[in-house]
């Protein structure tokens, strides 16, 4: 092991762990036993999986999770041009040489924290792969830059989440990598339970809300015929949060959810007319 | 010789006008031809200009000579009339060519276009008046008394023109838009077809569901586009209400006509109460199609018109006792339990009596459901136990029972949302499609050329369970050849037809990698042995590819290849053989079909090989019982197979032509009909992101092949051999 021999610029905040702790409880409305699930899997240091269409309460989820476990949270947003380098982490130049920074993962496994991978699939699965060493056994994350081997803090968890919907030929998990996770599966939640999020959410009239769940009832039904995906849980709360400012119900529906999510004029006029039928 | 009225124009005009005149005057067309010219020409002139006056002149002597007196004498009072109807002398003068065009294409058909002249300008300009005389002369060249029937409007495809044209929404333009409507506020996908145009007139002014779909008429006659609209939307928002609270069909038993009337009247209330519950939005849609008044007369339609308007409107107020009561009757019920379909029989059956007993007329041959927005109500009656002569009756007045709803693949219809009844004596209402042994059947519209318009739902497609044949010749052939079937192989194996990949750090390429420039320089800053791979490329790696190999299997395909052993067929069904082989071994999806036609209700496509299955003895069968016959709708086949494709993810989607002529079928005279259809075809999957090759299996046919795909589009072949040299062309146009 060769010691870490850079000299940091910027003083390091005096509780990194702090940085990372979600203090204020995230509202979350459960809806089934995602929480024991949850709970169950974290215990015995399986890696989690989440499953489930966009806007549906998946980071909330973890981000609730995270705070009830009083653990910190490192969220990483992947993307196609994302490198093993971005998570792990790199030597950085400046005026006196060279200084390591560490990556969201390697950061999360010093602090013991959650480190969750958002929408895993958008990456290379050659950057994935970083992951394979840390969710089995070993639990371990070679440094190679720096010659460094990290043992992972016995509280480090990995959490990934993925959007089956999204799945085509070039884009999902390797095998290799989807079988070293337990998964919880995530839907919209029943209509009563949804209502009562975007109400709470957006602080509007049970009766508001009641009425944009009818409606992303409806669009939901277009989905896989003419819309990717039905409106989310999230686009509700964005119309029930423009209602709250005095716009009306249909408006706030074409700005926050049919203009959003499709660009054809049939599904378009077709959405319009359901969400004109539903109040 | 009768003088010309004199008519204050310029002086010159004065000197043309008798010269037009006196030319027919002495024509010996006779005196009625001469006389409504002469009345006709200063008004003419006054109003459209001089030319027009000349013009018409050679009109009717062209139309004297090639059709008749009579209708010549009438040419003059009808331009005078679409004068009116167009803006300005030069449409006129179109129209009196185009009329000289019919007088020399159609000579029998000029008397009825008069006629009905002034109906199709109410609805056409003058470019939609000379596209429906070139659809007619086209559409029935070899066909005069249909062609009289289609000038005269009283051809079903006239009709339609005219509706189409008339600016009236009609259905095939909003289609999509409406079965999207319907999917989302009710979560179904039954089929949804316009009533044919040849169907029987009531037929055409209601919709109607059963039998696993729902047929709508192909236009609300008389109202706006905006209303069309809104009533299209009323239809199947209430169809859907029927399909989701009409759980059980009603018996009709010893009912009559006007109790089913009543029954019906109280039941679409109910599902429609029902539906307001969970949209209240519905109700705005619906209401304003009651137009009933207390004041209306006390006769059966008004009555149930009122009924109707009382049972959905709560501020109605009706001082008739009948409508009074019912609305009572109705409300009581629905403060109970409106889910409870026995409500409707109930109160339907007391309200039809007390009706039957007021002796107000009700004829049931006439009767058409209102407001306009509702169905039939066939579907939610069982007409099965009826003795066949109420049954007629019962029939007529719900219009339509003889359309027969068939399974399509546009859209699959969703479970029945209803729970299984425990009484299985009742049939259930059901959009869903009867899970039947038929074939499955799909609409396409078909570019005419002439018109330059599609026709809607024109074609029908039906797929036939393709015959088994034996399948050793086949693996036989597969076995010789196989030398061949690897060099396809190999060639499919060494094709990138996928999205450009970014190769980073190589050791040259098109672009500078900034991550490894960077980790370069720290590399060298710390020491390290420089790894100076700094640069990226683009690259196609993979193969993302589907393919769907089409073969035309029609009659000119027994025909043998022109230097070679075997038929048109053999080579087709051996390419195919050692495409399939091939693909099968690199593993990239591919589908394999056949079709042949015979006229536009029967291009018959045959599956051989579907996308999820395996190339296995199944397939070898059907591929080696496919026979030659019948003729080559080629666009039709094309759209078809376009949607098969359309479903697929991959990054390319290649649909594989192989033909041996140009398209032709035996209800068409005119051959350049089809190639064009065919084009267009090509083009609307091209749209789509769809590609498509065609391998013409006879060099005469290579310049129709052209004029339909294109001709980096085409590649010529006479033998299974030419198939390695071919495919290179089609991956250049993959991945172009």
């Amino acid at each position: 092991m060769q010691p870490d021999t850079s000299k940091p610029k910027s003083p390091p905040s005096a509780d990194p762990v702090a940085d990372f702790m979600i203090t204020e409880e995230p509202y979350y409305r459960s809806s089934g036993q995602e929480i024991a699930l949850f709970e169950a899997a974290y215990a015995v240091g399986i890696p989690i999986m989440l499953k489930g269409p966009t806007g549906c309460g998946k980071t909330r989820f973890v981000e609730h999770m995270a705070s009830r476990l009083g653990r910190p949270l490192i969220t990483v947003s992947c993307h196609e041009d994302m490198t093993a380098s971005d998570l792990v982490g790199r030597y950085l130049l400046d005026a006196d040489g060279t200084q390591w920074h560490d990556g969201p993962l390697t950061l999360a496994v010093r602090l013991g924290a959650i480190c969750y991978l958002d929408e895993i699939v958008e990456a290379r699965q050659d950057t994935t792969v970083v992951i394979h060493s840390l969710t089995d056994d070993r639990r371990i994350l070679p440094l190679e830059k720096k010659n460094e081997v990290l043992k992972a803090h016995p509280d480090f968890r990995v959490v990934i989440s993925y959007n089956p919907g999204y799945q085509s030929v070039l884009k999902d998990l390797k095998e290799s990598t989807k079988q070293r996770f337990a998964a919880i599966g995530f839907s919209y939640p029943e209509a009563s339970i949804e209502a009562e999020i975007v109400a709470t959410e957006a602080r509007v009239d049970r009766r508001v809300a009641d009425t944009l769940v009818r409606i992303g009832q409806r669009s939901r039904n277009l989905r896989g015929h003419g819309l990717d995906e039905g409106a989310s849980t999230r686009m509700l709360v964005h119309a029930a949060m423009l209602v709250s400012r005095g716009i009306s119900i249909e408006d706030a529906c074409q700005m926050a959810i049919v203009l959003p999510i499709t660009d054809d004029t049939d599904v378009r006029a077709a959405l319009t007319a359901a969400i004109s039928a539903c109040i | 010789m009768v003088n010309a009225p004199e008519i204050m124009l310029p002086s010159d005009w004065d000197e043309r006008w008798k010269a037009a005149h006196r030319r027919i005057d002495q024509a010996g067309y006779g005196e009625t031809v001469a006389a409504a010219y002469r009345r006709i020409g200063p008004d003419l002139a006054r109003a459209a200009g001089s030319e027009v006056v000349l013009k018409l002149g050679r009109t009717v002597s062209d139309v004297a000579i090639r059709c008749d007196r009579r209708t010549a004498a009438l040419l003059p009072d009808v331009a005078l009339a679409a004068e009116l109807k167009l803006s300005g002398g030069a449409a006129l003068i179109e129209w009196l060519a185009t009329i000289e065009a019919v007088a020399r294409s159609a000579p029998k058909s000029v008397a009825g276009l008069l006629d009905k002249s002034s109906c199709l300008l109410a609805v056409l300009d003058i470019e939609g008046f000379r596209s429906f005389v070139r659809m007619g002369i086209a559409i029935a060249r070899r066909n005069p008394e249909r062609q009289i029937a289609f000038f005269s409007l009283e051809d079903a495809e006239a009709q339609q023109y005219l509706q189409r044209g008339s600016g009236v929404e009609v259905f095939h333009t909003i289609q999509l838009q409406m079965k999207h409507y319907l999917a989302a506020i009710w979560g179904i996908r039954p089929p949804v077809r316009e009533v044919p145009p040849d169907a029987p007139e009531p037929m055409r002014r209601r919709c109607g569901f059963g039998g696993g779909g729902i047929r709508v008429p192909p236009a609300f006659s008389g109202s706006s586009a905006g209303e069309s609209n809104r009533l299209y939307q009323a239809a199947l928002a209430h169809i859907g209400a029927h399909h989701r609270f009409t759980r059980r069909q009603f018996p009709v038993g010893s009912l009559k006509p006007l109790q089913v009337a009543v029954i019906s009247l109280v039941e679409d209330a109910r599902v429609e109460r029902l539906a307001m519950r969970e949209m209240p939005g519905l109700g705005r849609l619906w209401l304003p199609f009651h137009v009933a008044k207390p004041e209306d007369p006390p006769v059966a339609l008004a009555l149930l018109g009122r009924l109707s308007r009382a049972l959905i409107y709560p501020d109605y107020q009706d001082p008739h006792g009948w409508v009074t009561k019912g609305k009572k009757l109705f409300e009581d019920a629905a403060e109970s339990d409106l889910t409870d379909q026995t409500l409707s029989r109930r109160i339907g059956g007391l309200l039809g009596n007390d009706l039957g007993q007021m002796r107000v007329q009700f004829d049931s041959r006439s009767y058409v459901v209102q407001p306009a927005y509702r169905d039939d109500n066939l579907g939610i009656w069982d007409l099965s136990e009826q003795p066949p002569e109420e049954q007629l009756v019962l029939e007529e007045m719900v219009e339509g029972v003889g359309v027969k709803q068939q399974k399509r693949d546009d859209g699959k219809p969703d479970e029945q949302n209803s729970e299984p009844d425990p009484d299985q004596r009742v049939s259930h209402v059901a959009l869903t499609a009867s899970d039947d042994t038929e074939t499955t059947t799909a609409r396409y519209s078909e570019y005419d050329y002439v018109t330059g318009r599609e026709r809607p739902q024109w074609c029908t497609v039906r797929e036939y369970p393709a015959p088994y044949g034996r399948t050793e010749p086949i693996r036989r052939f597969e076995e010789v050849r196989c030398e061949l079937s690897e060099r396809l192989s190999t060639l499919f194996r060494s094709s990138k037809i996928s999205r450009a990949e970014k190769i980073r750090r190589q050791a040259e390429g098109e672009f500078l990698d900034i991550d490894a420039c960077i980790e370069a320089a720290i590399s060298r800053r710390i020491g390290d042995v420089g790894k100076f791979r700094v640069h990226g490329r683009y690259e196609r790696r993979g193969r993302d590819l589907s393919v769907l190999i089409l073969l035309d299997i029609s009659q000119s395909t027994a025909d043998p290849v022109r230097g070679q052993a075997g038929t048109v067929l053999d080579v087709q069904r051996l390419s195919a053989a050692l495409l399939a082989k091939a693909l099968s071994v690199v593993g990239d999806p591919f589908a394999v079909a056949a079709f042949c036609s015979d006229t536009r209700d029967d291009i018959r496509y045959f599956r051989i090989k579907d996308f999820e299955r395996s190339y296995d003895e199944l397939a070898r069968s059907r591929l080696a019982g496919l026979e030659s016959k019948l003729s080559t709708r080629l666009g039709a086949a094309i759209r078809h197979a376009g949607e098969d494709l359309r479903k697929r993810k991959s990054y390319r989607r290649l649909l594989l032509v192989i033909t041996d002529g140009e398209p032709s079928d035996v209800d068409m005279d005119d051959d350049r009909y089809l190639v064009e259809d065919a084009r267009v075809a090509v083009q609307h999957l091209n749209r789509h992101g769809i590609d498509t090759f065609c391998v013409a299996l006879d060099g005469a046919a290579r310049s129709c092949a052209d004029r339909v795909f294109g001709k980096r589009g085409t590649a010529t072949m006479s033998s299974v051999d030419h198939l390695p040299i071919q495919l290179p062309k089609i991956f250049y146009k993959l991945t172009r």
